[in-house]
């Protein structure tokens, strides 16, 4: 009964998928998922689930150990020698907003979204395991003196960080990589990871 | 849709089809102000550089419908040959275009750097400046950017006095 | 009484008596091989003559009435600053002051243009005679004119800041020309001795200088024509990719969209707006016919010594033997030109007329691609050419002016077309990848007893609108891709220089000094390798191995310049090293001295001092700009920037990725001495490329004993 139901799920996700493929082309990079229905997630499942996204290079490029803003899929160190500056925006004259603004471009390929800056240095997550990002970011001495709910709330609601499910076009106009699991199961297992008393498991 | 901002201290508006087409377009287009250059497109290369609210903006990249109600400056504006800005004279001074297809970029992104930094150090520049020049007139624009730094604060000392 | 020539309007004309002449020219008389050597050898030393025609009368002057003497240039301003310097050398012979004459670039209906191109470093040597003739015979007719009108004899009238005066009367230029419709047919004058003049070797400031700086509309990027519209044309990404068809449905429906133009070679689109004519054009669907997926690998093997024809281009004494020589292999990468300005051009065609305005360094060319692709007289094509955003060899080769005459004609209306900065890249003319093989031996005193260079090159001037097509198989070998593969160490006893050529499935052609960066590298990091082993100081090996002929003791000038000036040592000092190199191009010596660090390992240029010397340096401080900005390319050549291949398409395609030098990467002290081994002008915009790799490749291996061979040089 229990494999029947989660068959017909894959079968209806499955369609979504394709529906939504014809309306959003960028969706296609979405891998058809398994049985984590996320009223069914365990914390861990859940811790997991967004770990995948918080580990990916579209969140991590902005988290650098070393000042340098990462590009790209490949993470390579931007361009030009750009760096964080100060205020995590970019140096004085020549900043991050010099190119990047509140939108992606879709001729230029330069990415944008509100508040485009880098995350502050003690949050860098570059190099960093699942489990260690996960611990950082839940130290107010290096997530910003944030609380719980307070982090959840960038988690998941922050424009920067939603930026990653809409990254636009690169600058040949291809669409780039989306993370590995979509906005709203995301945003599910962050919740649910939060309500059942955000556990680091142990690795 | 209608976009309206001041651009070199006169008041524009201009109807376009797409906000998101580049300022740059517009700029060069519509407004028939061709200093600012295009480059490459993909905000690479500096050659676009003009300033935005006193920001320098690489205008490839900045979609028009951002323009609304803001203050923009081109070469044009910058200076003029009986009133020099003090990087346009510094750039005489020091004989620094070539082909001078790039320059224009780099002078309003030096232009910006002086308003946020007076005198500032060869680091500063490296940071700052990293606009691309084929020709390879960066050893005289450097020493035009130190000169341009020493008539702006001579400029600034002769206002003080005159006030 | 000089005979009376008729003239058209208020044009001034001068006729000028002069001769052609060129390094092909005289290639058509040389088939047997040591005389084509001989050849081969001039083409890499020898000046190249104006090769523009300056029988006709064309207009060179013309005097407007505000006293403005005009120089139609027939060579284009790219940066090299030359405008300014015909301008110095036309003002000494026309007794006007600097102020007063300005320069123009001569368009195909109005002026003399150089039905070659503005490259090879040939304008200023090339115009230095020609020019001054003409300027000093006009002179000579104002003067004759002017005795006329003021009823004396020409002896009575002294001439200067653009005034005639006899007696207590005196008139400008403008009112001595003022409706002469006839002018006198003079000789040519003796010329001022050099010593007179008054601006010619003086630092006087670029007359483009102020435009520049306020950002004036100067460039083929900028012109503009009434009711003007955009066209784009669509470009494959695959190298050799062949145009079968296209699918133009939906980009005919576009926003904007005024016709799509299908030709057998090629489909474009004309729109209102620039991004319309990009969004339509993105929206045509091209059936190619790509050929090969090749790779890099496939690519390094081609290009290996040893594949393709070969011809020995020196050759003194006998060869070495591979068993007890030294060997040390170089290679260099593709090349891009990367100009600012990317290729573009504005044609209008009007019924049986045609007006294309351009950033073009060939507008003789330019002006007959067009006007054979549309069938007319080439009369009636008019090219305006524009200041160039950059030549450095990208403008040689203009099919977007036929392109963009095509989509005009179907239009009916000007259109402006260029190219986006990814087809820029992936359609660029690069500068050949090579590959070089050194081979050295010493005497037991340590001297060289023989020393050779065997390269690998693909086409530089071999399929190019400028070199005839019979030339390749006369000659042997690439008029380009040989320059500074000579070598120079002729006090060497067995010297031999053998040069393969490779046919490569891209496109390669002329990029600013063309071989010389390269063949110098290889050259002059194995010189340096030598004296190594010699246990030698390595400026003092040069000059032990260097001959004394007249241009040898001039490069050996430049190295004891360079040295002096740079305190040259091989000591590390304060965590620096200092490296030498030294080459010849188009007749010009030049040697530098690069002091380089290591910093966080990577390659940090500290200081360039350039011995330079191009004879006669018509404006000293645009010559020393021409070293500075060579030893910067060089330097971005040398340390930074490579193209590769990849599953057929040539990659990057962007600023960035295409990794050049900054402002951060430039040196802070680049130190110009100019010498003056000659009393004429010689080549100044190529010849300062050729060391900088060598040098800052010696630096490094006084600082780790690391002997890099390729360019890019990128530290183990």
């Amino acid at each position: 009964m229990k494999s029947k139901r989660s068959l017909i799920f894959i079968f209806l996700l499955a369609v979504g998928l394709l529906l939504a493929n014809s309306i959003e082309p960028d969706t296609s990079n979405y891998k058809v998922l398994t049985n984590d229905l996320p009223n069914e997630m365990t914390s861990e499942q859940a811790f997991h689930k967004m770990m995948d996204v918080l580990t990916h290079e579209r969140c991590v490029n902005c988290h650098p150990k070393d000042n340098i803003p990462k590009q790209g899929d490949d993470s390579h160190p931007h361009y030009f020698g750009m760096q964080r500056g100060d205020g995590n925006l970019g140096y004085e004259a020549t900043k991050c907003t010099t190119c990047h603004q509140t939108e992606n471009n879709p001729y230029s390929g330069v990415p944008g979204a509100p508040e485009w800056s880098l995350a502050p240095s003690q949050m860098f997550w570059e190099g960093l395991s699942r489990f260690q990002i996960a611990a950082s970011m839940m130290d107010p001495e290096r997530n910003g003196g944030r609380t719980p709910e307070e982090t959840l709330h960038h988690l998941t609601e922050h424009a920067l960080v939603l930026w990653a499910w809409t990254p636009g076009v690169d600058a040949e106009g291809n669409p780039r990589e989306l993370p590995p699991v979509p906005l709203d199961e995301y945003r599910a297992a962050v919740e649910k990871w939060f309500e059942e008393g955000h556990i680091i498991p142990t690795e | 849709m209608k976009i309206s901002f001041t651009i070199n201290g006169t008041q524009q508006t201009v109807e376009v089809v797409d906000g998101n087409t580049p300022l740059l377009w517009v700029v060069r287009d519509v407004l028939d102000l061709k200093g600012t250059k295009f480059g490459c497109g993909k905000a690479a290369c500096g050659a676009c550089t003009l300033h935005v609210d006193g920001e320098a903006v690489r205008s490839c990249s900045y979609a028009v419908k951002f323009a609304e109600g803001k203050t923009i400056t081109t070469i044009e504006g910058l200076g003029t040959k009986e009133n020099p800005h003090p990087v346009q004279q510094a750039w005489i001074d020091e004989v620094v275009p070539q082909c001078g297809y790039c320059q224009p970029g780099f002078m309003m992104a030096t232009a910006a750097l002086l308003d946020k930094n007076p005198n500032p150090t060869d680091e500063d520049i490296d940071n700052n400046i990293i606009n691309v020049c084929r020709c390879g007139t960066y050893y005289r624009m450097r020493k035009a950017i130190h000169k341009a730094a020493e008539l702006h604060a001579l400029q600034e000392d002769s206002e003080i006095q005159n006030s | 009484m000089a005979e009376k020539k008729k003239i058209s309007r208020r044009k001034f004309l001068v006729r000028g008596g002069l001769g052609t002449a060129g390094v092909l020219a005289v290639g058509a008389y040389v088939f047997r091989n040591p005389i084509r050597r001989g050849i081969l050898e001039m083409a890499n030393t020898m000046e190249m003559a104006y090769m523009g025609e300056t029988k006709n009368p064309m207009v060179w002057f013309e005097i407007l009435k505000d006293n403005t003497v005009l120089l139609h240039s027939p060579k284009v301003e790219m940066g090299q600053g030359s405008f300014t310097s015909f301008a110095q050398m036309a003002a000494d012979e026309l007794e006007i002051p600097m102020a007063m004459l300005k320069v123009v670039h001569a368009a195909t209906s109005t002026g003399n243009i150089d039905g070659m191109s503005t490259g090879g470093s040939t304008s200023v040597p090339g115009l230095w005679q020609p020019l001054r003739e003409l300027a000093a015979t006009m002179r000579e007719m104002i003067r004759t004119e002017a005795a006329t009108k003021l009823g004396v004899t020409t002896d009575a009238i002294a001439m200067g800041g653009g005034v005639v005066s006899a007696n207590d009367k005196s008139m400008t230029y403008a009112e001595v020309a003022e409706g002469v419709t006839e002018w006198p047919d003079i000789e040519t004058p003796v010329l001022k001795p050099v010593s007179e003049y008054k601006f010619v070797g003086k630092p006087i400031p670029r007359i483009d200088l102020e435009d520049k700086v306020y950002g004036a509309p100067l460039f083929g990027m900028d012109a503009e024509m009434e009711d003007m519209v955009y066209g784009a044309v669509v470009r494959p990404e695959k190298i050799g990719a062949k145009f079968l068809n296209a699918d133009t449905q939906q980009a005919e429906s576009m926003p904007g969209v005024i016709k799509v133009v299908k030709e057998d070679d090629f489909v474009g689109v004309v729109a209102a707006t620039y991004q319309q004519a990009e969004n339509a054009k993105n929206a045509i669907i091209v059936t190619w016919e790509a050929p090969n997926n090749l790779q890099q690998e496939d690519l390094e093997k081609i290009m290996t010594v040893g594949n393709g024809k070969t011809t020995i281009i020196q050759k003194e004494g006998g060869a070495l033997d591979d068993d007890d020589s030294e060997i040390m292999e170089f290679r260099s990468p593709i090349g891009a030109h990367a100009q600012i300005e990317p290729n573009g051009v504005l044609a209008s065609v009007e019924g049986d007329m045609a007006t294309v305005k351009i950033s073009t360094q060939v507008v003789g060319i330019t002006r007959k691609e067009v006007a054979e692709r549309l069938g007319f007289e080439e009369e009636k094509v008019n090219v305006i050419p524009t200041y160039l955003g950059g030549g450095f060899g990208r403008r040689l080769h203009t099919p977007h002016a036929v392109q963009a005459a095509v989509l005009s004609k179907a239009v009916g209306k000007p259109v402006k077309y260029f190219f986006s900065r990814k087809e820029e890249f992936q359609h660029d003319m690069f500068r050949p990848p090579t590959h070089h093989v050194m081979k050295g031996k010493l005497n037991t005193s340590g001297s060289l007893e023989g020393l050779e260079h065997h390269f690998v090159s693909g086409d530089v001037g071999n399929n190019s609108a400028l070199v005839p097509s019979f030339a390749p198989t006369i000659l042997g070998a690439d008029v380009g891709a040989i320059r500074g593969g000579f070598i120079q160490y002729t006090g060497v006893p067995n010297y031999r220089s053998v040069y393969w050529h490779v046919q490569l499935p891209f496109a390669t052609s002329w990029w600013r000094s063309l071989g010389l960066l390269a063949n110098t590298f290889a050259i002059e990091s194995f010189i340096d390798h030598m004296a190594h082993k010699a246990d030698k100081n390595a400026a003092e090996f040069r000059l032990e191995n260097i001959a004394n002929d007249p241009l040898s003791v001039r490069l050996k000038a430049t190295i004891s310049a360079a040295v002096e000036k740079a305190n040259y040592t091989e000591t590390i000092v304060n965590g620096r090293a200092m490296g030498l190199a030294a080459s010849i191009d188009a007749a010009t010596p030049c040697a530098q001295v690069a002091e380089v660090s290591i910093e966080n390992n990577q390659i940090k240029v500290h200081k360039v001092t350039v011995a330079l010397d191009p004879g006669l340096a018509v404006n000293p401080d645009q010559v020393k700009a021409q070293c500075e900005g060579c030893v910067i390319m060089g330097i971005s050549a040398s340390l930074h920037e490579e193209m590769y291949v990849e599953n057929g398409e040539l990659r990057p395609i962007i600023y960035g990725p295409y990794d050049m030098a900054l402002m951060k990467h430039s040196p802070k002290e680049i130190d110009v001495v100019l010498l003056q081994g000659k009393d004429t002008p010689g080549a100044v915009g190529e010849p300062p490329l050729g060391p900088i790799g060598a040098a800052v490749a010696n630096a490094i291996f006084r600082l780790t004993g690391q002997r890099l061979t390729k360019l890019p040089l990128k530290l183990s």
